[in-house]
C-alpha cells in the first residue's frame, strides 16, 4: 500500500506569518490616517471591506498553517 | 479549479452587496450623527457641533443625562440627538473609537478565539458574545455593531471554506437561504428602527431580551430534548416528520440540495432564511432559527445544516457590513483585533466537526442557546424598571446585572468545554485508529 506522508508546511506558514504580522503593525502604527478615510463613508465604505479581505485571506492561510503544524487537522484530511 | 470558483463567487457577491448600496443614501441610526465638538460652555450646558457629513456646524444643548465634563474637544464622538422646543438637545455623547489598552487587547482576542470557536463548530453564535463584550469595554453600540459585522463576514468566509473543503457545505441551500435572509435582515432593521424611536434604546433592549427568551428558550428546548434523544439511541439520523412534510410540497422551482440530502420546493427555504435574517437583525445571531430550520424543516443533519449557515452568514454578513461601512461606523483595528484570534478559533471549531457525531452538535447548540435565554431572561425586570413600568432597587439591578454578565460567561465555557473534551476524544480515539492500522499493515506484511 503505498502511503504518502504529508509535507508539514513550514516555510509558507512562517512567509504568511511575516506578511501578517507586518499587515497588522503597518495598519497599527498609521492607525490615525486609515481611520481618517476608513470612516468616511460613501465610496470609502470600499477600504473596511476590502482590508478585511486581505486579512481574512493571509492571516487565515497563516492559521490554518499553525494549525496544521500543530497536527491538529480534519479527521481523514 | 474549485477554489477559483470559490474566489469567483466572494468577488461577485462582493460587488452585488457594495455596489448598489454604494450609490444609496445610506446613514447611521437616524437621531446620531458622527463628529467634533469644538467648544463648550459647562455654565449655560451647550456645545458647538461639527459633524462631519455638514459644512456649518450645529449648537446644540447638552442634556441632563450627560455629564458636562465628559464632553471633549475635538475628539470623534457619536451623539445622539433629539428635539426640545425646536432645538437640538444631546442624550448620549459617546467617543466613537477608543484606544486600545492591553488590556481591551486581551479581552478582544479571548473573545474572538471562543466566538470564532462556536462559530466555527455550531454555524452561528460568535456576536452575541462579541458586541456586547465590546460595548463592555466601552465601544458605542452602533459601532460594535458595525465592527463585529465587518469581522463577522470575512470569519464566515472562511469558516465557509473549511466545511466546504471537509465535504459539509450544501452551497446551492446556502445561497439560496442567503437571499431571503437579505430580506429579512433589512425588515428587522426597519423594525429595529421603529422600536428604537418609539421607545428609546431602554424599550430596544427589552424587545431584543424578549425575542432572545421566547426563541432561545423554545428553540434551545427542542433541540437539546433530540440532542439526548439521538444520543441515547445511537441512531442515524432520521428525517424529522415537518421536513417529510415539506418535501410534499412541490412547487416549483424544485431543487436538489445534494449534500442536505433532500429534493425540495425552494419556496420551504424562504421562510427560513428571512427569518434567519429577521432574527440576525435583531439579536445578531441568526444561526439560532437557521441551522434547527435546516435541521427540522429542510431535513439536512445538524452537520450539513451547520456548515451552510457560515455561508448563509457569510452573505449576509457581506450584505450587512456594506450598509454600516457606508455609515463609517466601522472600527477597523477592533475588526482586525478580533479577527486575528477568531480566524483561529473559527478553523479550530470547523475541524472539530469532523472528530464528533451530529448531536454533539446539536448538544453544544442548545446549551449555548438555553444558557443565554437566561442571560438575557435577567435582564428583563431591569429593562421593564428603566421604562418604570416595575420599581427595582439599585441594589437589585447591579445584581441582575452582574448574573446576566457571568451567565453570559458561562455559556461561553459550557460550549468552549463541550467543543474541546470532544474533539480531544474525538482525535485521540481516531489517532489510536490509525496506530492500530500501521501495526495491522506492519504485521500483515
Amino acid at each position: 500500500m503505498n502511503s504518502t506522508v504529508k509535507q508539514k508546511p513550514y516555510f509558507r506558514t512562517a512567509l504568511l506569518g511575516v506578511v501578517s504580522i507586518a499587515s497588522y503593525i503597518a495598519l497599527f502604527t498609521h492607525s490615525s490616517v486609515v481611520m481618517e478615510y476608513f470612516i468616511k463613508g460613501g465610496l470609502y465604505a470600499a477600504l473596511p471591506i476590502a482590508t478585511a479581505l486581505y486579512f481574512s485571506f493571509v492571516h487565515g492561510a497563516f492559521a490554518s498553517g499553525v494549525l496544521s503544524l500543530l497536527g491538529l487537522t480534519a479527521k481523514g484530511h | 479549479m474549485k477554489k477559483w470558483i470559490f474566489a469567483l463567487i466572494v468577488c461577485v457577491l462582493a460587488v452585488m452587496a457594495f455596489a448598489p448600496a454604494a450609490f444609496a443614501e445610506s446613514a447611521p441610526p437616524s437621531n446620531a450623527k458622527k463628529g467634533d465638538f469644538t467648544q463648550v460652555d459647562p455654565a449655560s450646558r451647550t456645545a458647538v457641533f461639527q459633524p462631519v457629513d455638514a459644512d456649518q456646524p450645529i449648537t446644540m444643548k447638552i442634556g441632563d443625562a450627560v455629564n458636562i465634563s465628559d464632553v471633549e474637544l475635538n475628539q470623534r464622538v457619536l451623539v445622539s440627538l433629539s428635539e426640545q422646543d425646536g432645538e437640538p438637545v444631546a442624550t448620549d455623547i459617546s467617543v466613537m473609537f477608543l484606544g486600545i489598552t492591553l488590556q481591551r487587547l486581551i479581552a478582544l482576542l479571548i473573545v474572538g478565539l471562543v466566538g470564532g470557536l462556536l462559530s466555527g463548530f455550531i454555524g452561528s453564535g460568535g456576536a452575541f458574545v462579541l458586541t456586547p463584550s465590546m460595548m463592555a469595554l466601552g465601544v458605542p453600540g452602533a459601532v460594535a455593531v458595525a465592527s463585529n459585522m465587518c469581522h463577522k463576514f470575512p470569519k464566515a468566509m472562511v469558516g465557509t471554506y473549511k466545511r466546504y473543503r471537509y465535504g459539509q457545505v450544501d452551497v446551492k441551500l446556502g445561497v439560496t437561504m442567503g437571499v431571503s435572509a437579505i430580506v429579512g435582515v433589512e425588515l428587522g432593521i426597519k423594525m429595529q428602527e421603529r422600536i428604537l424611536e418609539t421607545w428609546g434604546s431602554t424599550g430596544s433592549d427589552l424587545y431584543v431580551s424578549f425575542v432572545f427568551v421566547i426563541i432561545l428558550a423554545i428553540v434551545g428546548g427542542i433541540v437539546l430534548r433530540d440532542a439526548m434523544r439521538n444520543k441515547e439511541e445511537a441512531r442515524e439520523e432520521v428525517k424529522p416528520r415537518l421536513a417529510l412534510a415539506m418535501q410534499r410540497i412541490k412547487i416549483p422551482p424544485m431543487m436538489n440540495f445534494k449534500k442536505a440530502g433532500v429534493v425540495l420546493s425552494a419556496w420551504v427555504t424562504v421562510p427560513i432564511g428571512f427569518a434567519t435574517g429577521l432574527l440576525a437583525a435583531t439579536i445578531a445571531v441568526g444561526g439560532f432559527i437557521g441551522v434547527p430550520g435546516m435541521i427540522y424543516v429542510v431535513g439536512a443533519s445538524a452537520m450539513v445544516a451547520s456548515a451552510t449557515e457560515l455561508l448563509v452568514a457569510f452573505i449576509m454578513g457581506m450584505w450587512g457590513s456594506a450598509e454600516w461601512a457606508l455609515s463609517g461606523l466601522v472600527d477597523i483595528r477592533l475588526t482586525l483585533l478580533i479577527l486575528a484570534a477568531s480566524l483561529f478559533g473559527v478553523q479550530l471549531g470547523a475541524l472539530g466537526t469532523t472528530y464528533v457525531k451530529d448531536h454533539t452538535i446539536k448538544l453544544v447548540m442548545a446549551a449555548v442557546m438555553l444558557i443565554v435565554a437566561v442571560s438575557r431572561g435577567v435582564k428583563v425586570p431591569v429593562y421593564l424598571a428603566k421604562l418604570n413600568v416595575i420599581s427595582l432597587s439599585t441594589g437589585t439591578s447591579d445584581v441582575l446585572n452582574l448574573i446576566s454578565f457571568w451567565t453570559l460567561i458561562l455559556a461561553l465555557l459550557v460550549a468552549g468545554g463541550i467543543i474541546s473534551s470532544a474533539m480531544i476524544k474525538g482525535i485521540v480515539s481516531a489517532k489510536a485508529e490509525e496506530a492500530e492500522a500501521h501495526e495491522a499493515i506492519a504485521e500483515g506484511a
